[in-house]
């Protein structure tokens, strides 16, 4: 009985063992990468084959802003013109791939400009992956006035930035800061907007006051900030188009500063100092009634919302030391999240929703960092003698911030920065800069 | 009697003796104090404590004698005395008056020279500002350098970097065309390090070190390709004998599970199954064109599972290249990190990986896990 019973087990086992060692002999090979490399994708970006004599110039200068948008990322490489074994000639003729793969191009933009009689610019683009052999996406088509170049070289910059990483483009879009010049002890500020890249730099106000903190509205159309021109600082209501401005009104002897927009555009937030104690309050802008949203002894102000409006992160000293704390948007309870050593200041969230830059200072320096909405993975992204000020790309990969030099003659400069802590850049701007405020990606 | 009995008789008692007559028990008298008393009758010690007698007043006090009157009262002297003798004082002489000044009209104040021009400074010096230096910061851990791990495989020769991947060309004898010598080059590599500029400025002191790496899967139970071979022939042997009606269904199944492939694995070379280290060897080499740089954050987060099938000259087959499946991200950003392992393998199988031919039939087919975690964002 038991040889039966021991026959019959044998059985078994060998009868589920012999499938599995069959499979295991018949199945691929299965290797797991774990370790990759992190280095510029090399693109090449051939000069745009211009269909009329006209469109030459355009096409050049088209083709050289796409190489600076995508190369300015730290992201990419452009492989120089110099290099490259292939010509393109004509915009529809296929693409002779190993040439591109000679020079190890993984991506290849080909691209046509065009301009017709009426003075209308045409640019279209197809991106390639050299070595799958095939179009990554689909091609596109840009139409617009000549003057207009500019955004549609980064239209299509955006378009080849996000097919490649995944991510929200944010080459098409300005930024509102306040200009400086003058000595330190003797600056004139006024506001003036340019691209994100430096360019199509204009002024919005003259310097007759000082001006603090542009900040944009979420449609990109107005802009708040804070303006001494009463002698006591009042927040302003500018319309970017027209440059016409308004005040917005508090109440008598009470000074109003950090102003930021809520998500719906209607209501703003802000500090208030009154019988010397400051406090976050929120105005509806089109009635003009405000309401308080904390009533504590110590400093409250920076307050930024979160994407979705839902709540506030602000820096008060309530603790003794500045640090950044969370409420909801309507008032309440306020939750510390930062508690490194040194002080915190300016947060601002993320149009993701998933961070919140802020400056630190600590230990003599000045930072620029990120963390998690909880206050967890504090990371550090800069240091210099002074960093401040963290704007977000609308695509909340990139940040700009305020670097000023040290000394007298010590010049304060717009600087970006990838949320990883790469690709640390200067942006091309020939005046002193500061208090940067990136506007969404423009329709 | 013993000499030594005696001997200790003698100081025994010797020792009681000085014991008794030394003194050994006497012992010291305590110390006290001495008071000297002396002993007085009781009459004597009355006449100590009895109160003393009081002095006897005396009744008879000598008064004064008073003056008698014929005595004569002093001289009083009536002239009087002689007014002392003043000094006049010289009346001094009257000054000349002063000569009276000249009144004159005061001329007008010139007037000042005022210009609108300011006048033009010296620039001041530079102004130095103190600086307080900077504290050093702690001496903190520094992250160890992320190295990949080798290859097990033979080294790969040295070559030169450039921006462009060329093989090397040696002179080929039997050639016709004799192509021009060249070297080969590579591009530079990256590191897979990040260093942001707040790490940068940190101290030189390590600041902290990785977790130790996992140790690697064990290599898969090794497949055993005689076996293989032989299975269907000995099915095919058992069924003729048994049921021979059978064996071309039987066939047909086969064909059908082996698909487009039976033609090659028959054909395909067997040999022992690879080993860890030419499966290493494998994974280095595409890791190293693995470039997650331009991925998002997303893609970062997911794990693709990407299935390739190899030509002979273990070339990837790029049509082949298939996304099994995807964890940890959205379809865009596993589409993403597909393309990005797609890449991977078409680069680097440009040129064919290094495998044993002999060994085809082990990684004909190959299915390559890419797990971003480690490529994070630290």
């Amino acid at each position: 009985m038991m040889k039966h019973v021991l026959t019959l087990l044998s059985a078994i086992l060998f009868g589920l063992a012999a499938p599995v060692a069959a499979q295991e002999r018949d199945g691929p090979l299965r290797i797991e990468i774990t370790e990759g490399v992190i280095e510029p994708l090399p693109y090449a970006v051939p000069v745009f084959v211009a269909d009329t004599a006209a469109a030459a110039q355009h096409a050049q200068n088209i083709t050289q802003v796409i190489a600076a948008d995508l190369s300015g990322t730290g992201l990419f490489r452009e492989i120089p013109d110099s290099a490259h074994i292939g010509r393109i000639t004509n915009f529809a003729s296929p693409v002779q791939f190993p040439d591109w793969k000679a020079i190890n191009a993984q991506a290849l933009i080909v691209g046509g400009v065009s301009v017709d009689g009426a003075g209308r610019l045409t640019v279209r683009f197809r991106l390639y992956d050299v070595f799958a052999g095939q179009e990554i996406g689909q091609g596109l088509q840009l139409q617009g006035t000549v003057d207009g170049w500019r955004r549609m070289a980064h239209k299509v910059a955006d378009q080849v930035y996000a097919r490649l990483t995944g991510e929200d483009a944010y080459f098409d879009s300005r930024v509102v800061f306040v200009a400086e010049s003058g000595p330190k002890d003797n600056r004139q500020k006024r506001l003036a907007i340019m691209d994100y890249d430096g360019a199509n730099l204009s002024y919005l106000t003259d310097a007759s006051s000082i001006v603090l903190a542009p900040r944009f509205s979420p449609g990109d159309n107005q802009v708040l900030y804070t303006s001494y021109e009463s002698g006591f600082p009042k927040i302003y209501v500018l319309d970017v188009a027209s440059a016409g401005r308004r005040v917005l009104e508090t109440q008598q002897g009470t000074m109003s500063f950090a102003p930021r927009f809520a998500p719906d555009g209607r209501t703003v937030v802000f500090s208030l100092t009154s019988g010397g104690n400051t406090d976050l309050y929120t105005m509806d802008i089109g009635s003009g009634r405000t309401s308080r949203l904390t009533s504590a002894p110590s400093i409250e102000t920076a307050p930024s919302f979160s994407p979705d409006g839902s709540r506030i992160v602000f820096e008060s000293d309530r603790s003794g030391l500045p640090q950044l704390y969370v409420m909801p948007s309507s008032g309440g309870e306020a939750q510390r999240i930062s508690f490194g050593q040194g002080r915190y200041g300016t947060p601002v969230w993320s149009p993701r929703g998933d961070l919140i830059a802020f400056t630190k200072q600590s230990k003599g320096r000045f930072h620029i960092g990120v963390m998690r909405t909880d206050g967890s993975e504090e990371r550090l992204l800069t240091a210099s003698f002074l960093d401040e000020g963290p704007t977000w790309a609308p695509n909340g990969r990139v940040i700009m911030f305020t670097r000023e030099s040290q000394g007298a003659q010590g010049q304060a400069r717009l600087y970006s920065v990838d949320i990883t802590g790469r690709n640390l850049r200067k942006v091309p701007l020939d005046i002193g800069a500061s208090d940067p405020s990136w506007s969404g990606l423009q329709k | 009697m013993n000499t030594g009995q005696v001997i200790s008789g003698v100081a025994h008692t010797g020792l009681v003796a000085f014991a008794i007559f030394g003194g050994a028990f006497q012992a010291e008298p305590l110390p006290f104090r001495v008071t000297e008393v002396t002993a007085i009758s009781a009459e004597e010690y009355a006449a100590l404590v009895a109160p003393e007698a009081s002095p006897e007043a005396v009744a008879n006090v000598d008064t004064p004698e008073p003056p008698q009157e014929g005595e004569s009262a002093p001289e009083v002297n009536t002239e009087a005395d002689a007014a002392p003798e003043l000094e006049t004082p010289e009346v001094a002489e009257t000054p000349p008056p002063d000569p009276v000044p000249e009144v004159t009209e005061p001329e007008p104040a010139p007037e000042a020279e005022v210009s609108d021009e300011p006048p033009v400074l010296d620039p001041p010096d530079e102004e130095v500002a103190v600086l307080v230096p900077e504290q050093a910061e702690e001496a903190q851990a520094e992250d160890a350098p992320r190295v990949a791990p080798e290859p097990v495989a033979q080294p790969e020769p040295d070559v030169a970097i450039d921006e462009v991947e060329r093989e090397e060309v040696e002179p080929d004898a039997q050639a016709e065309e004799v192509a021009p010598d060249e070297e080969a080059t590579s591009p530079e590599e990256a590191t897979t390090e990040i260093v942001t500029e707040a790490d940068q400025e940190a101290a030189a002191a390590p600041t902290r070190s990785l977790r130790p790496q996992t140790r690697p899967d064990r290599p898969e139970p090794a497949a055993e390709p005689e076996e293989t071979t032989e299975e269907p022939a000995q099915t095919e042997t058992a069924q003729t004998e048994d049921e021979p009606d059978t064996s071309a269904a039987v066939n047909d199944a086969l064909a059908e599970a082996l698909g487009t492939n039976e033609g090659a694995a028959d054909t395909a070379p067997q040999g022992p199954p690879l080993t860890a280290g030419e499966k290493d060897a494998l994974r280095v080499s595409v890791q190293r064109c693995w470039n997650v740089g331009s991925l998002s954050t997303d893609a970062l987060q997911t794990t693709v599972v990407v299935s390739v099938n190899m030509s002979e000259d273990a070339r990837p087959v790029s049509s082949s290249i298939r996304m099994l499946s995807s964890s940890g991200g959205s379809n865009a950003s596993a589409e993403q990190a597909f393309q990005a392992a797609r890449r991977a393998i078409l680069r680097c199988g440009a040129s064919g990986f290094d495998l044993p031919a002999d060994k085809y039939a082990s990684w004909r087919e190959i299915e390559m896990t890419f797990n971003p975690e480690r490529m994070r964002i630290k």
